[in-house]
């Protein structure tokens, strides 16, 4: 899945701010808006389950379901910790036949953490192996790795293999260029071709596709 | 909604700490509200439901009667005299018994002990229920029949004191119908009940980061969650298309203000129950136990084989750390046996079992021993949950307990009648029963009510003054009104009656 977009003015100029050596916080242009698309009139979402939900990013992150989230690297995230405010019923020994009927207030907390937990294994799996890289590939500041920032190809790439991972689909272009220009927050304070930077924005912008709305409800 | 606090009520709140930040989100627009709101936030009351599935029966108990007080005592379940201890205006039975009906089991258990020591807190009303159906009458022993709009007694408590309160209503037993979410669904979403069904793991949930290894820094964390909510979400085609949808709003509303407010309070640490171990890793994982961890566990040190000590514990932690108004705690319908038993290997011994399947419900196959034994089970839960809550300052020399309340709710009664003489044998569901309430706020140490010794099933009692009145029967609405307003719920417009009888202060 390759995206043809390329980076807009404004987020160009937000990731050149962070590719200075000694950045300076510049204040984040995010694309503009797109023209909305029309609103369902009778708009129904249904919340996808822990299960579901971990399930689909096992299958697409490429990470073993009862390995992609353990709560203290012992218990399934879904399975031991979080079942029920995920939606999930539990009869023989909770007695809980049916799933909540309203998110409660800590199912996003959860969810947050379920994301936060896949996003971290699958960067570090990452780094440990590259030539199996499912998100955070090789070639973040070009060929030979002297550029002060990152390409925007690899940015442009990265944005795709984190949509298209999570959401099975490609980013639109003001969804790249957001994510892009994302990156010099996550640089903020420090130089934008530190590896580190590098390896932190993947997994937040992971993070927070992941934790969309869109990857959430249904 | 957008909320105007009036400029005095916005000082106000912002003087309330934590709380505050809480209520300033919670404000309904009237300023007299807001101000009624901030009040009672400031003087809470508090509600611990001890639920009591399958029927825990007033005469197996605190309203048990001797054989010769019944004139038809042979076929009714009146007790042996010996067994029947009266202290005050209740009765108490204490109990050793070989077996529990046709299980070799062989335990021991004591009423009196908790009878002695709270006497001035007890009381025990009488009442008259509409269904033997578990789950139906397990919701309106909570809701009253739907007494006041559908509304569950945990809902009241949460919308009159819970403003200011991270978690107000918290379920830690699940599955039953004392936990059934109320159906007045007119209520803030803050005051239904937030399950919280493993006592060991559920604190991670109120923490989106820690104790998550790898993870980048925390500051980039919240910029990430900051920069998802801002951007990535409003602009997507998704939340364009389905942005109006009500489970989308619910969830947005949830994951700002309140999501926030629940991780600032560091609940993750705070209500952590269990310690550093190999089973539970805190520390490797840049966690922590609860500061009173100890303490509790002391009180409750069966808490990692016992779901409902683990639950009376992480109740505690609650109610002492601000985080809810009302804690809904009770036994599972499955057996739990003592720490190391093994089954199928020759019998069991004294005390194995801690809680027969399907709790007071096993009185099907025992009567007698089954309530003796799960009544004993609950009251050791109540004394210890008091104790602790009584070895804690709320304010002003105040103890939690002094605010508090223990509502042993349950389904019904069991049947009353028994073969000749039978000291063991089984009973069915009863709509006749009794309650019982322990709270400083209660009309303690008074049984509201009586039995009629031709029949051993209970009557009413006048609701202004307690006295007994044979031939009434008390309701379902009457018990919820005479629970709310000892707990200082105003009911005002809701057509309740007058239960001034229920509690100790006019």
């Amino acid at each position: 899945m390759k995206s043809t977009f390329t980076l807009g003015l404004a987020a160009a100029a937000a990731l050149a701010a962070a590719c200075a050596t000694e950045p300076e916080p510049a204040p984040l242009q995010f694309a503009a808006e797109a023209p909305a698309p029309v609103a369902s009139v009778d708009p129904r979402v249904k919340f996808k389950d822990g299960e579901r939900y971990l399930r689909d990013l096992s299958a697409n992150l490429n990470i073993p379901r009862e390995e992609i989230c353990k709560e203290l690297s012992r218990y399934d995230c879904m399975t031991d910790a979080f079942r029920i405010v995920l939606g999930g019923v539990e009869a023989p020994n909770l007695l809980v036949n049916e799933p909540i009927e309203d998110a409660a207030l800590t199912s996003p907390i959860a969810v947050d953490r379920l994301a936060l937990h896949v996003c971290t294994n699958r960067v570090r799996m990452d780094k440990e192996t590259p030539a199996e890289a499912v998100l955070f590939k090789a070639g973040a500041f070009g060929r030979d790795g002297r550029a002060k920032g990152p390409e925007l190809a690899w940015l442009n790439s990265t944005a795709d293999a984190i949509y298209g991972s999570v959401l099975l689909r490609s980013p639109s272009e003001r969804e790249v260029q957001n994510l892009a220009a994302y990156y010099a927050q996550v640089a903020e304070g420090r130089a934008a071709n530190n590896p580190d930077v590098a390896a932190d924005w993947v997994t937040l912008s992971c993070f927070a596709v992941a934790s969309s709305l869109e990857a959430v409800f249904y | 909604m957008t909320r105007t606090p009036s400029r005095r009520n916005f000082l106000r709140t912002a003087s309330l700490g934590a709380a505050g930040a809480f209520i300033a989100a919670r404000m309904p627009q009237d300023a007299f509200a807001q101000e009624a709101m901030i009040e009672r936030a400031k003087n809470p009351r508090f509600l611990i439901v001890l639920s009591s599935f399958g029927g825990a029966n007033q005469v197996d108990a605190f309203l048990s009667r001797r054989e010769s007080e019944i004139p038809g005592a042979a076929e009714l379940n009146a007790y042996p005299d010996a067994m029947v201890q009266t202290i005050g205006e209740f009765r108490a039975i204490d109990m050793k018994s070989p077996t529990i009906g046709a299980i070799p089991a062989s335990f021991t258990a004591n009423q009196s002990n908790f009878v002695r020591k709270h006497t001035n807190d007890m009381m025990v009303v009488t009442h008259t229920g509409t269904s033997v159906n578990h789950f139906v009458a397990q919701q309106r022993s909570i809701n009253g029949n739907a007494a006041w709009k559908g509304r569950t007694l945990q809902e009241a408590v949460a919308l009159t004191y819970g403003a200011g309160y991270a978690i107000p209503n918290v379920h830690l037993v699940n599955g039953t119908g004392f936990t059934e979410r109320g159906t007045d669904g007119t209520l803030p979403a803050y005051v239904y009940g937030e399950r919280a069904p493993v006592p060991n793991l559920w604190p991670l949930s109120l923490d989106g980061y820690k104790g998550i290894a790898g993870a980048p820094d925390r500051k980039l964390f919240e910029q990430a969650r900051k920069f998802r909510n801002e951007r990535l979400d409003p602009s997507s085609d998704f939340f364009r298309t389905f942005g109006g949808s009500q489970r989308i709003k619910h969830w947005s509303d949830i994951r700002g203000d309140a999501l926030r407010g629940v991780e600032a309070e560091d609940l993750i640490t705070k209500l952590m129950l269990f310690p550093d171990s190999a089973e539970m890793p805190l520390a490797a994982h840049g966690l922590q136990g609860s500061a009173i961890g100890q303490k509790v566990r002391e009180a409750f040190p069966n808490y990692e084989f016992d779901p409902l000590e683990a639950q009376a514990a992480l109740a505690f932690m609650l109610l002492r750390y601000g985080v809810s108004v009302t804690v809904t705690i009770g036994p599972e319908g499955s057996a739990v046996f003592k720490k190391g038993v093994k089954l199928g290997e020759g019998g069991l011994g004294e005390g194995d079992i801690v809680n027969p399947p399907i709790s007071f419900d096993f009185s099907h196959q025992a009567n007698r021993e089954v309530q003796a034994l799960m009544w004993n089970r609950q009251l050791s839960i109540a004394d210890r949950l008091i104790s602790l809550l009584k070895s804690e300052e709320f304010a002003g020399g105040q103890s939690f307990w002094d605010r508090s309340m223990i509502y042993f709710a349950t389904e019904f009664g069991r049947t009353r009648r028994r073969p000749a003489n039978a000291m063991t044998f089984g009973s069915g569901h009863d709509l006749n029963n009794g309650s019982l309430i322990v709270s400083p706020m209660a009309n303690g140490g008074r049984v509201l009510g009586g039995v009629d010794p031709a029949t051993m099933l209970t009557y009413g009692f006048d609701p202004e003054t307690g006295r007994p009145e044979p031939g009434r029967n008390m309701t379902e609405p009457e018990m919820y009104a005479g629970i709310a307003h000892a707990l200082g719920i105003d009911t005002a417009g809701a057509g309740l009656a007058e239960m001034r009888a229920m509690r100790r202060n006019a």
